[in-house]
């Protein structure tokens, strides 16, 4: 019996090892882009479970015209940036905006895209954006998030009488609308595009934050790497395969 | 109707995840095995320094949440070391190390509950403790404690599905993914719920049929 124990334990001992030393090795060669996948259209996995999405493309293409390898990681949004800076991940390229505050952890590309926030509501919903950010409402949005940031800052703090609830994700806040806990959620307009296609629910306008950019994000060290991604997305966007792209994901 | 192709669709991909799920398991068990037993027997045996040392062992591992440690290792731990385990390995430990408290725990009651005789008769045989430990109270032990170790796997393999916070693709964070994209989140958490349910009555089923086989007959303590 303790034999076999102990053969059990070894083997078990070896399968960790070289799963974790399977990823030390790799990343010499390969970069790692980490992805919200709870982020459609812009990253998201496939039916296959295959990481798929308007930047999870654009990446591909970028590595590929300059030259270098990269997988796509998908990970919780929460710790995506302590993810980047213990090189855990090498990039994020999962629609994330370009802010002051991001920027004294990490850099960013130049900006690549621009973004709305809005408030999404059921479909029937004949109330402004006004009354739905009033009456103590509860509104949803995703946690750690800058919308979050900018509600709390800018219309709480300044006597906006409505209470702000956290999702993991924009489409669990979504969910949440459909189940009449929350009156409306916060989201990029992207992503609320995407949740009109697929759910009964519609975009009733902005709530006065300033549009945003979104940029590719990587370690302050690595200077090299982003110069060949901005050098890279420069092409992309100049290149007709970004129209394809627009067209494919419709972000 | 739509749900059901949406789960049927994304079946195999969730599947995948219950892969990583048992790997996951099976590796944190059986590294808290490896540290219980040690943990059990000092806490047993051991001087009173060694004691106490092991006494704030297992109430720091069952004081602080698997949240907490779970990122104080992976973002805190690994990079104060200057050492970059995945998220997988990362899982493993500190899933391993918190069961090895509760286990140690498990392990410590069957110990106890056997006959002081059963040393003692060791001992008189010319047994020194060092042998007697391995060959003669442990086997016993380990045999009393199977029923408690199905208690703390079932534990275990559920606590598996928070690794998701660290991006480990195990079945809760596939589940998360696909509902995102395609917005049914109730069939999809349904679904994981029930494998996890599924893989609950396999493990204890397994350990009943280990504590049958196990089991000596005629032999009452």
């Amino acid at each position: 019996m303790g034999k076999k124990i102990a053969r059990m334990l070894v083997l078990c001992m070896a399968i960790s090892l070289i799963a974790g030393g399977a990823t030390c090795l790799a990343k010499d060669k390969v970069y790692i882009n980490g992805i919200d996948a709870n982020f459609p259209p812009f990253a998201y996995v496939d039916k296959n479970g295959v990481p798929d999405g308007f930047d999870v493309k654009s990446v591909d293409w970028i590595a590929k015209k300059m030259g270098f390898k990269v997988t796509h990681k998908p990970m919780d949004w929460d710790g995506i940036i302590p993810s980047l800076r213990a090189r855990k991940i090498d990039m994020v390229a999962s629609g994330m905006s370009i802010t002051d505050k991001r920027k004294e952890q990490v850099n960013f590309t130049i900006p690549y895209w621009k973004i709305a926030q809005v408030i999404v509501a059921p479909k029937g919903c004949t109330r402004s954006v006004d009354q739905l950010l009033s009456n103590g409402n509860k509104v949803g949005v995703q946690r750690g998030t800058t919308e979050a940031k900018w509600m709390k800052d800018n219309l709480i703090a300044k006597g906006k009488d409505f209470v702000l609830v956290e999702y993991d994700s924009a489409p669990l806040a979504v969910e949440d609308v459909l189940n009449g806990r929350i009156v409306g959620a916060a989201m990029d307009d992207a992503p609320a595009k995407d949740a009109m296609r697929k759910k009964p629910v519609k975009i009733i306008g902005g709530f006065g934050m300033a549009s945003e950019d979104f940029g590719y994000a990587v370690r302050k060290e690595d200077t090299e790497l982003l110069k060949m991604m901005n050098e890279g997305l420069k092409q992309l966007m100049a290149s007709p395969y970004w129209e394809e792209l627009k067209e494919k994901y419709k972000p | 109707m739509e749900s059901l192709i949406v789960l049927y669709g994304a079946l195999p991909y969730i599947l995948r995840g219950s892969l990583v799920t048992i790997a996951v398991v099976a590796g944190a068990m059986m590294l808290g095995l490896a540290v219980g037993i040690c943990l059990a027997v000092g806490q047993v045996y051991g001087g009173r320094w060694l004691r106490r040392l092991i006494a704030v062992y297992v109430w720091f591992f069952r004081g602080v949440p698997l949240l907490v440690l779970l990122f104080l290792f992976y973002f805190g731990l690994c990079s104060l070391l200057q050492i970059n385990l995945s998220a997988f390995t990362v899982s493993v430990i500190v899933l391993g190390l918190i069961s090895s408290a509760y286990q140690s725990q498990i392990f410590r009651g069957s110990i106890m509950s056997l006959p002081e005789g059963q040393l003692k008769a060791a001992r008189a045989l010319g047994m020194s403790d060092r042998k007697a430990i391995p060959l003669i109270i442990l086997p016993q032990a380990l045999r009393l404690s199977i029923p408690g170790w199905s208690n703390e796997y079932s534990i275990v393999l559920k606590d598996s599905a928070v690794a998701y916070a660290l991006g480990v693709m195990e079945m809760m964070a596939r589940a998360h993914f696909v509902a995102s994209r395609t917005y049914e989140h109730l069939p999809l958490y349904f679904a994981a719920g029930f494998i996890f349910m599924i893989l609950t009555y396999l493990g204890t089923k397994g350990l009943r049929i280990l504590e049958e086989k196990a089991r000596i007959p005629g032999y009452s303590s």
